[in-house]
């Protein structure tokens, strides 16, 4: 049988290409899409199974023809996504509201860590959505791409019908179907026969190309090497997670890090002690703070200080301190400070009903906490303190509340007592108290 | 060629128009829409601000479904779409009702401008000259929030959506005349500025109509959630008509289940653009946290309110999702229609979403709580639906009538009938 069976008038001779001699199937070209789809229909009612149509562009109708089925790719994309949301579901829950070391066994590499962001729950939907999305995009469009490539026996590096010079017009204007020389019902003289009864501009024998389909072995070794070379970083991970190391790390990035200035503890040989930081003149084991102390810090007034002299609560205010003058402007000052420091657990009208305070108990409420209801400064027992007693509280802290001293100056702290002293006149206000002009005005209505 | 090849259908054997049906639906409709006004203007006395909401509700519905047909007709010319030009007609005769739309607004125009009863004080806050003054933050807002510029603005947007409309409508008119191919390059170099002139006035008038009602609130994306309904309430109501029309035995022809396909497609596109538009507004003022936005959606965490933003998550995005995703039931209309009238029942609620739920003072000093959902309310949202939605089908079908159902000498619409999905 000749290879070719009906010549083409063709401009170009082919290169004779090199020789197999096996036949791969047999190639029958059409020359319009309507012909094409009569003999796919034909073909397929014939009974074959290994074959194909081929045309450069999608021909409406064709794959009735040829009989393809509805892909079920869809629904391997469809698993795959779902299997994304999940993942995406499971790794936050995982890694952010577990607690390190909740279960023992687990490798402390595969811990999660129950991180507080943004005083977020630590397991909260919305800010999972993004990742859940992500992922599932990420493992459908991965499912559908190599999905796509294995259900089509992809990649194959080697067609027979790409060595055919006929084939070549399949991008233009050719229409084929080739038949598979391993088709059940291939026989290569009777199938030809079956073609050419369909009016073909002709039929052509296509032969087993020299360079097989399978992966070339070098592509499969480059493969496995890269994959490999891939494997080091991670190597490198495990190696430091699982090792101890005296040189410092590495410091790509500088950011100013290291400046030419001395911190403390660092070494400095040019001390006879070879300590950069200095301590106080006169420092000995004994006394370890020296002999002298820094202007304006000894701290001596008792009364503006710490507000007891002799071991008593003082009752005046530091009159003698230009810091404290009892004046609108102190008062003032007073209130500001009072709402920045007390009013979140006191109230800003000093009864205890501040918003941290209302939120706390209703924690304590429902999730069993210890919180202690912050107290109403303008109660009677907090009126007879003296101000020694409530600038000791401040500075101090008493019961549950936190010592203030270190965050407010003296003289503010003094301002605030001031000011509270004011919030227990107003709560306790009798008419009396008002200016005699707005006493008129009350009488008059 | 053989008869499979290319599907040719005899367009002068179509039955294009519905003349002879559209008297027999647009006087009841028209009838039903006096009387579901009547029915509204009679509840509101016994509450004003309740017949306000719900006409808010009906007329931002409408007025969104409107607007998505303008919007399908614009991106039709602008990306020289062929597989719609059986349907764009539809769509053509939907964009006919904004002039009555635009006379719809006087409904609480008039009462603002006319010096602003109670109700419409507690519909739009900002229309309430002492309240403003007792709110620094609205003090701030008067230089765009006031009654004047307010109407003027709306003027501007239905001048814009009218000309657009009209335009357009007229064009394809001629063209059925005249058959003249220049018309629809005509079409295509206007539709991209028109699209630009679009973007705006929507994203203004959703901001105006909607955002306003919670004047101490802003989200910069509000424009972009509100188109996002338009748009999918509008494939919806197509994927419905072109059904009637086909069971009215109209464009039986004409229009394929490659066209339902595509409209399936669109609506599902849209579903989910309307979900990832809610959850990037949602997500971000939850995750900044700040007062002044989550006051917004607090009240719809609220009973009963929190049961409509669970219906918008489960009805509308996901029940949507699952129905819509499938390429089965987009190519069986029976299916895909009872599918676009689920969703397009959750673009309502999505609007009423939008305007009923608000926060109420709670005594002089009180914190602002969530309003309560009354009997009356729902009564009201019922009897303006019919109103509006009445003189809407009145309007849209009266339409119909006039013209055929085709652009029939469109130079694309052998394409549209030839159309096959892949």
């Amino acid at each position: 049988m000749a290879d070719v069976i009906t010549t083409p008038r063709e401009r170009h001779k082919p290169p004779a290409p090199p020789r197999t001699g096996r036949v791969a199937g047999l190639l029958a070209e059409f020359d319009s899409p309507e012909a094409l789809k009569d003999a796919a229909r034909k073909v397929r009612e014939a009974g074959y199974t290994r074959w194909d149509a081929h045309a450069p562009y999608p021909v409406h109708g064709i794959d009735a023809a040829v009989g393809i089925r509805q892909t079920r790719l869809p629904w391997v994309v469809m698993g795959f996504g779902t299997l994304g949301c999940v993942t995406g579901l499971w790794l936050q829950w995982w890694t952010n509201a577990t607690s390190y070391a909740q279960y023992p066994g687990v490798s402390t590499f595969l811990q999660g860590y129950d991180l507080i962001v943004s005083g977020k729950p630590f397991w909260s939907l919305p800010a999972n959505i993004p990742i859940i999305f992500e992922l599932t995009v990420l493992f459908a469009a991965a499912a559908a791409t190599f999905g796509m490539l294995l259900a089509n026996n992809l990649p194959l590096f080697s067609q027979p019908v790409f060595h055919c010079r006929r084939f070549m017009r399949v991008t233009t204007d050719g229409y084929y179907i080739t038949i598979d020389a391993s088709d059940p019902r291939f026989r290569a003289a009777p199938t030809a026969d079956f073609l050419l009864a369909m009016h073909p501009v002709a039929v052509e024998q296509l032969e087993e190309p020299h360079t097989p389909a399978a992966t070339p072995p070098v592509a499969r070794r480059t493969f496995l090497f890269l994959s490999l070379l891939a494997l080091i970083p991670l190597g490198l991970i495990a190696v430091a997670r699982n090792s101890k190391s005296a040189t410092p790390r590495i410091h790509p990035n500088q950011d100013m890090d290291n400046q030419v200035k001395y911190k403390a503890q660092q070494a400095l040989p040019r001390f006879a002690d070879g300590r950069a930081m200095r301590p106080p003149v006169g420092a000995t084991p004994e006394q370890p703070l020296g002999l002298t102390v820094a202007r304006g810090e000894l701290y001596e007034d008792d009364h503006f200080y710490r507000g007891i002299v002799n071991g008593a609560f003082v009752t005046s205010f530091p009159t003698h301190r230009l810091e404290v003058p009892l004046n609108p402007a102190l008062l003032r000052r007073g209130q500001e400070r009072f709402n920045i420091y007390c009013a979140p657990c006191h109230g800003r009208d000093g009864s205890g009903n501040g918003i941290v305070n209302l939120r706390a108990v209703e924690l304590s409420g429902t999730l069993g906490g210890a919180w202690v209801q912050a107290i109403d400064l303008t109660d009677d027992e907090r009126r007879g303190r003296s101000h020694g007693h409530l600038f000791n509280s401040i500075t101090n802290g008493i019961r549950t509340m936190p010592p203030y001293g270190d965050q407010i100056p003296p003289a503010d702290r003094w301002a605030i007592v001031a000011y509270v002293r004011a919030l227990q006149r107003s709560a306790n206000a009798t008419p009396a108290d008002l200016p005699p002009e707005v006493q008129k005005e009350v009488q008059a209505r | 060629m053989s008869s499979d090849v290319i599907r040719t259908v005899d367009i002068s054997r179509e039955r294009v128009r519905i003349d002879d049906l559209a008297p027999r639906i647009a006087r009841p409709a028209l009838w039903a829409g006096a009387a579901g006004l009547a029915a509204s203007v009679l509840l509101g006395l016994a509450g004003a601000e309740s017949f306000f909401r719900a006409y808010l509700v009906n007329y931002g519905f409408f007025l969104a479904l409107t607007l998505g047909a303008l919007f399908f007709v614009l991106i039709h010319h602008a990306t020289r779409a062929s597989w719609s030009v059986a349907v764009r007609r539809i769509a053509e005769h939907f964009t006919g009702t904004l002039p009555m739309l635009a006379a719809l607004s006087l409904v609480f125009l008039v009462p603002m401008v006319l010096g602003a009863p109670a109700a419409i004080h507690a519909l739009y806050p900002w229309t309430d000259a002492a309240h403003v003054a007792g709110d620094p933050f609205l003090r701030q807002k008067t230089a765009y929030l006031n009654v004047p510029f307010f109407v003027i603005r709306l003027m501007v947007y239905f001048s814009v959506w009218c000309g657009l409309a009209q335009w357009f409508y007229t064009m394809s008119l001629r063209q059925d005349q005249s058959g003249e191919g220049a018309l629809t390059l005509q079409m295509q170099k206007i539709a991209p500025p028109a699209l630009i002139a679009y973007a705006l006035t929507v994203t203004f008038a959703a901001v105006d109509l909607l955002m306003s009602l919670a004047p101490h609130w802003y989200s910069t994306i509000f424009g972009v959630y509100f188109f996002s309904g338009c748009a999918l309430a509008f494939y919806c109501t197509l994927a419905i008509t072109m059904y009637l029309l086909q069971g009215a035995g109209r464009l039986t022809g004409a229009i394929t289940v490659e066209h339902y396909h595509d409209v399936g497609k669109f609506a599902f596109g849209f579903v989910v653009f309307w979900a990832y538009i809610a959850y990037s507004q949602y997500m971000l003022m939850w995750y900044a946290n700040l007062p002044e936005e989550t006051a917004w959606y607090h009240v719809r965490q609220q009973p009963p309110w929190l049961w409509f933003s669970l219906l918008l998550l489960f009805g509308h995005f996901m029940a949507s999702f699952l129905v819509l995703i499938s390429r089965l039931p987009k190519r069986r209309p029976p299916v895909l229609v009872a599918g676009a009238a689920w969703v397009l029942a959750m673009c309502w609620f999505d609007v009423f979403w939008l305007v009923l739920p608000h926060a109420e003072q709670n005594g002089v000093h009180g914190p602002p709580v969530a309003a309560k959902l009354h009997a009356l309310d729902v009564l009201q949202c019922l009897t303006t639906l019919l109103g509006v939605g009445g003189l809407y089908v009145w309007r849209v079908v009266s339409r119909m009538g006039r013209t055929a159902l085709l652009p029939q000498r469109d130079p694309r619409l052998e394409d549209s009938l030839a159309f096959e999905n892949y």
